[in-house]
């Protein structure tokens, strides 16, 4: 059981300083001079710092609704899988699971930009149902087709069989889901071709717009949450899809799996470099070679492994 | 490694389905024709035929460096404009991809039994080759259309692998010839339609 505080624990921690490392990267690329990749917990003393203040026009979805956002994600980084063999987890967690409590958070962060009466949040609020709205079939199919490979429908167990056990024969499939879903995980965590988290012009936002009207502690909870989801997503990733390095002594697994996770995040960087933003209609392109690509690899799965 | 290369391949294919520019698209079916002549080369290993490693070999460095870089010569040659939207919509393509490929396979079922080699590759050399005729019919521009063709025969040239263990090696170069004469085809065409 203490093992498995340790690996959420871990988690929690190592959340913004990974948002913090994209950005630290992505600047020094682009030539400037880079902030420290610690910046977002120095934000976050800040935040808690100011006062709240609402709009006068919101209700008192204004004031549930943050923790709303923050609730459900919290409760899915509780059932990450394990990140060192021996450790305790949740086995019966499957792809309906983990997509159904994500859209229960984004479904309260649209509610939460609706709420305040402000023409930038309706815009927001419809950009994230329309772009959330892609994700979910893209990302179910893609998770069963990683449980069929793992040979477990939960995704705990389907780690720990990868880790066992890896059938060359699936590689394809395997490295189809792979691509899936990263770009699910770019297009969930609002980053460069979907969405660019760094401005405020009001042509490209989608999260910045929701949030606007948050401030203070409020604000520093919607971070806390975008940066959980982007940790929980990148867990997701690794886990599933580096399958190697859980059956070390716990301290070697631990350290590769931040390693992992930062190897994710410098990935994250360099696309967000080299990539344009997409126009908003252009989107569905992008996610429709995730569903297609998560199809496929449930076909290729029965087709051609055997 | 088999099963991994023709996952890649019909990947490869969809991919290019969704894209909308013309040098991406030469890219992908340059990297598809790569995958073909892996594919050749280790059939052709494992059963040790020795024509259908040459054939492997010819493949790449037809289709993968000199069929691309001549197209792009075309191209940029006769000023074609580089821009090839489908007509169809990716909406309707989302539907229709995953459609094709659990019909052929549905269809190809109760022929499977009959071949003894690879049964289960004959179904994705089929659904790649009723892919490649949904890239000719989605788009409105010649050039893309001739890309749909090249990438037909891409697909038949793998069924013609999987499913007899490679033909004759006379039949196969008599294949690149024609290749070779339909892109000078397609060079006078352009230098006197102009597009």
């Amino acid at each position: 059981m203490i093992n498995y505080m340790l690996t959420i624990f871990i988690i929690f921690l190592i959340a913004p300083f990974l948002q913090g490392l994209t950005k630290s990267i992505k600047m020094y690329l682009l030539f400037k001079k880079p902030l420290s990749p610690f910046q977002p917990y120095i934000n976050y003393m800040k935040l808690i710092r100011k006062e709240v203040i609402y709009a006068k026009e919101s209700s008192i979805i204004s004031r549930i609704a943050v923790f709303m956002v923050l609730g459900p994600i919290i409760m899915v980084v509780f059932l990450m899988p394990p990140v060192f063999h021996g450790s305790f987890y949740i086995s019966f967690i499957d792809a309906f699971t983990i997509t159904g409590l994500l859209s229960l958070s984004t479904f309260f962060l649209m509610l939460l930009g609706l709420d305040s009466a402000s023409a930038f949040g309706g815009i927001g609020s419809s950009r994230e149902a329309f772009i959330s709205a892609l994700v979910e079939p893209a990302m179910i199919l893609t998770i069963f087709s990683i449980s069929l490979i793992g040979k477990s429908i939960g995704v705990s167990g389907a780690v720990l069989n990868l880790n066992t056990y890896f059938d060359i024969n699936h590689a394809a499939s395997f490295i189809l889901a792979a691509i899936s879903f990263f770009i699910i995980l770019i297009a969930e965590n609002g980053r460069v071709p979907v969405d660019n988290p760094e401005t405020h012009l009001e042509l490209t936002m989608v999260h910045e717009a929701m949030i606007l009207e948050a401030s203070g502690t409020n604000l520093m909870l919607i971070e806390t949450a975008s940066a959980l989801k982007f940790a929980v997503f990148a867990t997701l990733f690794v886990s599933l899809f580096f399958p190697f390095g859980i059956n070390h002594c716990w301290c070697l697994a631990v350290l590769v799996f931040i390693a992992k996770l930062v190897l994710v995040s410098i990935a994250v960087a360099f696309i967000e470099v080299n990539t344009a933003k997409l126009r908003l209609f252009k989107v569905p392109n992008l996610l429709g070679i995730a569903i297609i690509f998560g199809f496929l690899s449930l076909f290729i799965y029965y087709v051609v492994g055997e | 490694m088999i099963n991994v290369l023709i996952g890649f391949f019909i990947a490869t294919l969809i991919t290019s389905l969704f894209t909308n520019r013309l040098f991406r698209l030469y890219f992908w079916y340059g990297i598809n024709s790569l995958i073909l002549g892996l594919i050749g080369i280790v059939i052709g290993k494992i059963y040790s035929l020795n024509e259908l490693v040459i054939m492997g070999i010819i493949t790449i460095i037809i289709k993968f460096i000199i069929i691309p870089t001549v197209l792009k010569k075309i191209t940029l040659t006769f000023n074609i404009s580089r821009d090839i939207t489908p007509i169809m919509k990716i909406q309707y393509l989302t539907i229709l991809v995953p459609i094709i490929l659990v019909f052929t396979y549905y269809l190809i079922t109760p022929v499977l039994i009959t071949f003894s080699t690879h049964p289960n590759f004959v179904a994705i050399a089929i659904s790649s080759l009723f892919l490649s005729l949904l890239l000719i019919m989605e788009h409105k521009r010649m050039i893309a259309k001739i890309i749909g063709f090249l990438f037909m025969e891409n697909a038949l040239f793998l069924l013609g692998i999987v499913s007899t263990n490679g033909m004759p090696m006379l039949i196969e170069l008599g294949i690149f010839f024609d290749l070779m004469m339909f892109i000078l085809i397609i060079n006078l065409l352009f230098k006197y339609q102009g597009e």
